[in-house]
């Protein structure tokens, strides 16, 4: 029987109702509660959370301080280095800041040419946390120098001594520009886009030093339009400037091995790798920060799960590639075949420092593949924990490749074992501690959310700064 | 007036100028303040920038110039070593007064221009800040008087009572010092004196006096052997003259114009530096010494056609590679040379007696002009100490001993020495023996003192004082002067003996004072002995009778050492190449010098066979008791392959309690364990218990990892190979960036590893060059040695049969630098002469050189080392300080060093050559690992001359450089070893 031309039409699946479109910013919030709930821990008293974080963080930064100016007015000795293995804690806690740093400007300033709103909420903390990360960063390449206080000949100053040039050819000195580009950028970005808001503060604080300390840091805004329309271009060009800075800063952070000679740092992945290792483990940072602060402020309709499910999405894709990038050193040392890159790598998986390689391997490459499942990316909890594996995995990814590639390199008679002492564990706890406590006092002393960005995408920004 | 017309042009101007003057007046108020807050700026900068950094030190210059001394310039004496009795030939380098290197002579028939690592050390010694600054009477320091007051009181009243006096010293080879000690025993009848070798030949001298009957040891000559035997004696590193052995034998190692070159087996209980250097090493019990000499015996007895008329033995000896040893031995008969360290006189007899039947004696065993070395007789020591305990001794003068530390029975010559009524010691220091004493006198450092020397007969050496007396110290022999009643004149009784002694028979026509001139300024004075023809060597029947009875005597010990009970093994103890027998146990230089063949340093370990720890269940770093019947020990173990199964090795030499505070503390003493047998004593024992202690105590060692894993760091080749030119030198590796521009010269090392025996001579050489810091035992641990040369030694083969292979490796002065990229402030930068140079004050301490220097030859001041309490070493007080080369910068903390090609040696070489208007010559700049070697293994040169002996070195057919695949291109290069194994 053939089927009729006329034959009615079989009646079409109905279309599944379109999933609604959960808005970035929960709730119909107005103006002036976005401006309330910001500004209310500026003038709120502390509260018991936050009071012990602070006390432990500042606790944490102290047993820093005292570990550093034991090691700087004692020697490097102090530490567990030794004659083979130069760097290990030092350099190791220098990267992972740096690292951390990364997605706060990817945040505020890639995401801001690519006009993602979703960035709104969390720029302005991101960028935070990338300049405490930075300062933490920098700490280490001052005191791992056996003669800090001469810390200033890095920089190349005119001089009567020939005068004495640096080192140009050196990564370390590439590093020196690139930390303090990075850090000078990242300060400037940082403050210009607190400026609205230091004028919201103005407008809304009663006379007082407060108010003369938020007026001259609000230099002068007054919120016309050709001020913001000024203000955007000058945004957007620092934008511009900051965003190469997310490939550059890291990618010279990784020339500091991949230019040297030793079997598993000589190697031209390092770069692309190192850029993505910094994305992925400052997410995991931001996710860790913003999960928690999000939680104790109160702040859930800004910082939404979808914000922390996006995040959650950029950690997949950069855990991938770093776990990408460990399977191509390893078939790299495999195929050219050459014995010392051999044996680099197969010391890697199981020499003494294996259990640091599988750490590294299932905190970086395997947990995080569980959020290719949604109900993972949308759990809060999930989301914690394994922001901090991440973080404690790309710990010892730098570990690992600092620590195995010199411990055991050409020449086996020089072969050794490294061992941290307690200076060291001080002042990677110390380094936390800095971090921390510049963390917390930001959250209670500068507005954590850009009130004006986050007016801007919930249609309020042309309400005026009155209400 | 005419000038005031052009300020005052007109009265209008005169108002006006009124007015200005007012506001001048205002002005210049105000200006006059500014003024003084300028100045006061102005004086306050001047101050700040005219304040010095550090302290201001006053340089006080002299105002008469001394003559012959230029400041800056150095001065050299030709002295003698006193480290031990080898009596090297020694050319002192002094700096403003004072010695700070010791070099040696080349001049020297014995020991050519080499020293050993003790023997650079003592430069040290003489600046111990413990030595005793004067004399002590009870422990008491007293006066010179007032001590010989006392003593030559005390020595009238023994005289006058006929009592017993002895001198108890080690081997004495200053012929005028034996004059002087003849002339005591022509003027005290009941005078005598006993010789004590803290490690005892007494054996080797029964036997030699038997056979040959002369009163000495053989001299003998490594270089003219072609198959060398060495059972249980370690030549190239401890035993008898090390440094006169290893230039001998590496003469033999270099293939000759026929293509022979030395081949050598050692048959050996422990792993010694020489086992290392042998081309075939046998691991054998150390009660299977005389086994293994009488299986020599017999085969070469039968290719001689020789009853040895003994019966077979039945010991478990590597047949095989005696056989092997015996067919070479007998196939360069006459060039070839059996050695035994045993203690056994019936063994060396058989030695002897191999020897004899190979037609060496007189070749490379000579009896004409013996070796005066080691002259202590065991059996007469034994009567004295026995002497002593029954209250027969009066006096007691103890001179260069030590026996409350090394004595086996220690307790009991302590016992002995409180039955003695007058006890003298002449020790710089309040030693073991020295604190029992009555009084002590002590002598000063040899490099305070006059002497002579004849180690070997007819070859004389002088040595004469490179700096006056530091502290209060006189001469031994000054004291035995005069206390005889003799101006105490040492000086001038050694060259009384000399012109009564060796002038009357010097050929060469001299006056005396000709004569002693020259000698003085050569250092050495060898006899022109006629060279008349020496009949070959026929074996006496007395000597054919002694050596078959030794024979049937070494099969009886054979036959009667039944197989030891299970769990009971052999003890072996030897002397390590830097400590010795224990004297320089107080020398930080030698305490840190990595073992040769363990590489650990500070302290002394229990060695044990891989196969032995597994058994037991340990592993290095475990302690472990040993335990003898009437001794024990705890030590920590160390598995070393290559050791025999059953034996445990020990070294003498450690657990000081009474030498100072560097060696307080180092180890654990060994002596106790020395046994007797036959009234000699023995260094070997069985029935030895072993326990594990229940911890572990790690071992300070300067590498951990011995296997090269497979990678061609260390290459060599066989004798076949090279002589059939299979042997290609590796062409430097291409490369796509041109050369570096380099100026007239490229300063380069060539090392040849063949003839390297590791003796690590060159690793302390370095350190007193170049002022490298002694770290302690904590920082070894931690892997911070400072020495900017090390001995890499790397193990390879079986457990039970291992190859050792030794790398000298320092900076590379590679051309293309790894380090050189990196650093941030230019701190270590290329000299257009080759060199890498380390720019100290530049250096901000990044470490990214050391990390990336392939070879990891780059050291880091971790902390400052000194002056700083917490390394209370030779930097730590102004004494120690002394010892430093003025030409070297002390590095700060925080700053890295490595080697620099002896920078200072290079530069002053330059100058001279510049200043005498010439081009400098190939062999007129040494570096310091250079000179020091005594197998002459490191030669330094300019590779850009053709004719340099570098570069002909590095153009030839072993050449090679280390990792050159990675493109450093580095200056120094290495020669591959020539294994010489036999094809059997």
């Amino acid at each position: 029987m053939t089927p009729s031309a006329l034959a009615p039409v079989s009646p079409q699946k109905p279309r599944p109702a379109p999933r609604p479109v959960q808005p970035w910013i929960a709730a119909d919030v107005s103006a002036r509660r976005i401006t309330d709930e910001v500004m209310h821990p500026l003038i709120s008293r502390p509260g018991a959370a936050w009071l012990a974080s602070f006390a432990l963080a500042v606790l944490a930064l102290a047993v820093g301080v005292a570990s550093v100016a034991y090691e700087v007015a004692t020697g490097v000795g102090v530490w567990g280095l030794n004659k083979t293995v130069g760097w290990a804690f030092d350099i190791t806690n220098f990267v992972f800041w740096i690292g951390i740093g990364h997605a706060g400007t990817l945040i505020s300033a890639i995401l801001l040419l690519l006009r993602q709103q979703w960035r709104t909420s969390i720029s302005r903390s991101a960028e935070a946390m990338t300049i405490f990360a930075v300062l933490c960063a920098a700490v280490f390449p001052l005191i791992h120098m056996g003669r800090p206080w001469l810390a200033f000949w890095v920089i190349p100053y005119p001089n009567s001594r020939g005068p004495l040039w640096v080192n140009f050819r050196s990564p370390l000195l590439w590093d020196v520009f690139a930390i303090n580009t990075y850090l000078t950028i990242s300060l400037v970005f940082w403050y210009l886009g607190m400026i609205p808001d230091f004028a919201t503060l103005r407008d809304r604080t009663a006379a007082g030093s407060r108010r003369l300390v938020y007026s001259l840091l609000s230099f002068g805004w007054n919120g016309s339009a050709r001020t913001w329309s000024r203000y955007e271009t000058a945004t957007t060009i620092l934008a511009g400037l900051a965003t190469p800075l997310v490939i550059s800063v890291h990618t010279i952070v990784s020339m500091d091995f991949a230019t040297s000679v030793l079997p598993g740092w000589h190697s031209t992945v390092f770069p692309p790798y190192f850029v993505a290792g910094a994305v992925f483990s400052g997410f995991g940072m931001v996710l860790t920060l913003l999960i928690i602060t999000r939680t104790v402020m109160h702040l859930e309709h800004y910082i939404s799960i979808r914000h922390l499910e996006v995040m959650a999405k950029v950690m997949l894709l950069t855990g991938s590639i770093v776990g990408l990038a460990y399977a191509l050193e390893f078939f790299n040392a495999w195929y050219g075949g050459n014995v010392y890159e051999r044996y680099a790598f197969v010391n890697r998986a199981s020499g003494p420092y294996a259990w640091c390689f599988w750490i590294m391997v299932l905190c970086n490459v395997l947990a995080p593949q569980l959020l290719w499942i949604r109900r993972v990316r949308r759990s809060v909890a999930a989301l914690f924990l394994l922001s901090i594996m991440v973080n404690i995995g790309m710990w010892f990814e730098r570990f690992v490749i600092i620590v195995t590639s010199l411990h055991r390199s050409y020449l086996p008679s020089s072969w050794t074992m490294y061992r941290p002492t307690i200076i060291e564990v001080g002042t990677l706890v110390g380094s936390f501690g800095l971090f921390f406590t510049c963390f917390l006092a930001f959250i209670r002393v500068l507005p954590m959310i850009a009130m004006w960005e986050v007016k801007a995408v919930t249609g309020h920004a042309s309400e005026t700064t009155h209400e | 007036m005419a000038n005031d017309l052009t300020f005052w042009k007109n009265r209008v101007h005169v108002e006006t100028s009124r007015e200005d003057l007012e506001t001048n007046r205002a002005d210049l108020e105000t200006s006059r303040r500014d003024f003084l807050t300028r100045m006061g700026f102005v004086l306050a900068a001047s101050a700040l920038a005219g304040c010095s950094r550090g302290a201001v030190q006053k340089a006080i210059p002299f105002l008469i110039k001394p003559e012959e001394t230029m400041p800056g310039v150095a001065t050299w004496y030709a002295s003698t070593c006193g480290a031990c009795s080898a009596g090297c030939g020694l050319l002192v380098k002094t700096r403003d007064g004072r010695p700070i290197k010791i070099e040696g002579n080349t001049e020297s028939p014995l020991s050519g221009g080499g020293t050993c690592a003790s023997g650079q050390a003592t430069v040290l010694s003489l600046y111990d800040a413990e030595r005793l600054k004067g004399p002590t009477w009870l422990g008491v320091p007293v006066t010179w008087q007032d001590v010989d007051a006392r003593i030559e009181e005390r020595l009238r009243a023994a005289m006058a009572g006929r009592h017993n006096l002895v001198l108890l010293s080690g081997t004495i080879v200053s012929p005028s010092t034996r004059a002087l000690i003849a002339e005591w025993k022509a003027r005290v009848p009941t005078f005598r004196h006993v010789v004590y070798d803290a490690v005892s030949f007494s054996a080797l001298r029964r036997a030699t006096g038997a056979c040959f009957a002369i009163d000495g040891l053989p001299h003998y000559r490594f270089d003219r052997a072609t198959t060398i035997v060495g059972i249980e004696a370690d030549f190239l590193g401890t035993w008898l003259s090390p440094v006169e052995f290893t230039r001998q034998y590496a003469r033999r190692r270099r293939p000759d114009a026929a293509g022979v070159m030395s081949r050598h087996y050692q048959f050996e209980a422990g792993v010694s530096l020489t086992g290392t250097n042998a081309d075939h090493r046998v691991p054998i019990a150390a009660s299977q010494q005389g086994a293994v000499a009488l299986a020599i015996l017999r085969r070469v007895a039968i290719e001689a056609g020789v009853e040895t008329g003994a019966a077979e033995v039945d010991g478990a000896i590597d047949e095989g590679a005696v056989a092997s040893a015996a067919e070479d031995l007998w196939r360069h008969r006459g060039a070839s040379l059996v050695v035994s360290g045993s203690q056994d006189t019936a063994t060396q007899i058989v030695v002897h007696a191999i020897n004899a039947l190979l037609g060496n004696i007189g070749t490379t065993v000579d009896i004409e002009s013996p070796s005066l070395q080691k002259q202590g007789d065991d059996r007469s020591l034994a009567q004295l100490v026995d002497e002593m305990q029954r209250g027969d001794i009066h006096g007691l003068m103890l001179y260069g001993v030590n026996p409350a530390y090394d004595f086996p029975d220690a307790a009991r010559f302590a016992r002995g020495m409180e039955s003695v009524a007058l006890t003298i010691s002449f020790a710089d220091r309040l030693d073991e023996t020295a604190s029992l004493a009555h009084a002590v006198c002590p002598d000063h450092h040899f490099l305070e003192a006059w002497n002579d020397a004849e180690a070997v007969t007819a070859s004389f050496s002088l040595a004469q004082p490179a700096i006056a007396p530091l502290l209060d110290t006189r001469a031994a022999q000054d004291s035995l002067l005069k206390w005889l009643g003799k101006e105490p004149d040492f000086y001038a009784y050694v060259r009384e003996f000399w012109r009564t002694h060796i002038h009357p028979t010097d050929a060469r026509g001299r006056t005396f004072d000709e004569l002693w001139d020259h000698a003085l300024h050569d250092g050495v004075y060898y006899r022109d002995v006629p060279a008349a023809k020496t009949p070959p060597f026929r074996p006496s029947r007395a000597f054919t009778a002694a050596w078959q009875s030794a024979a049937h005597e070494v099969a009886g010990q054979g036959r009667s050492s039944a197989a030891p009970a299970a769990d009971r093994y052999e003890l072996h103890l030897y002397e390590t190449v830097a400590i010795r027998d224990g004297r320089h146990a107080n020398n930080p230089w030698l305490q840190e010098l990595p073992d040769p063949v363990t590489k650990i340093t500070w302290g002394n370990y229990l060695v044990l066979a891989p196969s032995l720890a597994r058994r037991l269940g340990v592993e290095s770093g475990d302690v472990v008791r040993m335990g003898v019947p009437d001794a024990q020990i705890e030590l920590p173990a160390y598995v070393q392959p290559g050791q025999s199964p059953g034996t445990v090795s020990i070294a003498l030499g450690y657990g000081r309690q009474h030498a100072g505070k560097v060696a307080y503390g180092v180890g654990a003493n060994a002596f106790p364990l020395v046994t007797s047998f036959d009234g000699e004593r023995q260094y070997h024992r069985g029935g030895v218990v072993l326990q594990k202690a229940g911890r572990s105590e790690p071992l300070a060692t300067t590498q951990a990892h011995h296997s090269m894993e497979g990678r061609p760091i260390v290459r060599t080749t066989t004798l076949s190979a090279l002589l059939s030119e299979e042997t290609e030198a590796r062409p430097e590796a291409a490369s796509l960036w041109a050369d570096r521009e380099g100026g007239p010269h490229r300063w380069g090392l060539a090392i040849d590893l063949n003839s390297c025996t590791g003796c690590s001579a060159c690793v302390t050489a370095c350190q007193a060059e170049n002022n490298v810091p002694v770290v302690g035992r904590d920082e070894v641990l931690r892997g911070r040695e400072m020495h900017w040369i090390r001995i890499d030694a790397y193990t390879g083969g079986s457990e039970d049969h291992p190859e050792t292979l030794v790398q000298p490796m320092m900076c590379q002065h590679c051309q293309n630098a790894p380090c050189e990229t990196v650093c941030p402030v230019a701190a270590t930068t290329h000299s257009s002469d080759g060199l890498n140079q380390q720019v100290y004050n530049r250096c901000i301490g990044t470490r990214y050189c050391e990390n990336n220097c392939p070879y990891k030859v780059r050291r880091f001041n971790w902390f400052r080392y000194a002056q700083n309490e917490a390394f209370d070493f030779n930097m730590n007080n102004p004494v120690g300080r002394m010892v430093l080369n003025p030409d070297v910068t002390v590095r700060s903390r925080g700053v890295m060093e490595k080697c620099s090609m002896c920078i200072q040696r290079v530069q002053d070489g330059k100058l001279l050559a510049k200043q005498e208007g010439r081009p400098v010559a190939d062999g007129d700049i040494k570096t310091a690992c250079q000179q020091v070697c005594p197998a002459d293994s490191i030669v330094f040169g300019d590779l850009n001359d053709p004719e340099s002996r570098v570069a002909r070195m590095r153009a030839g057919q072993r050449h090679y450089l280390v990792l050159d695949e990675i493109g450093t291109k580095p200056n120094v290069g290495y020669l591959m070893k020539i294994k010489n194994r036999s094809e059997a």
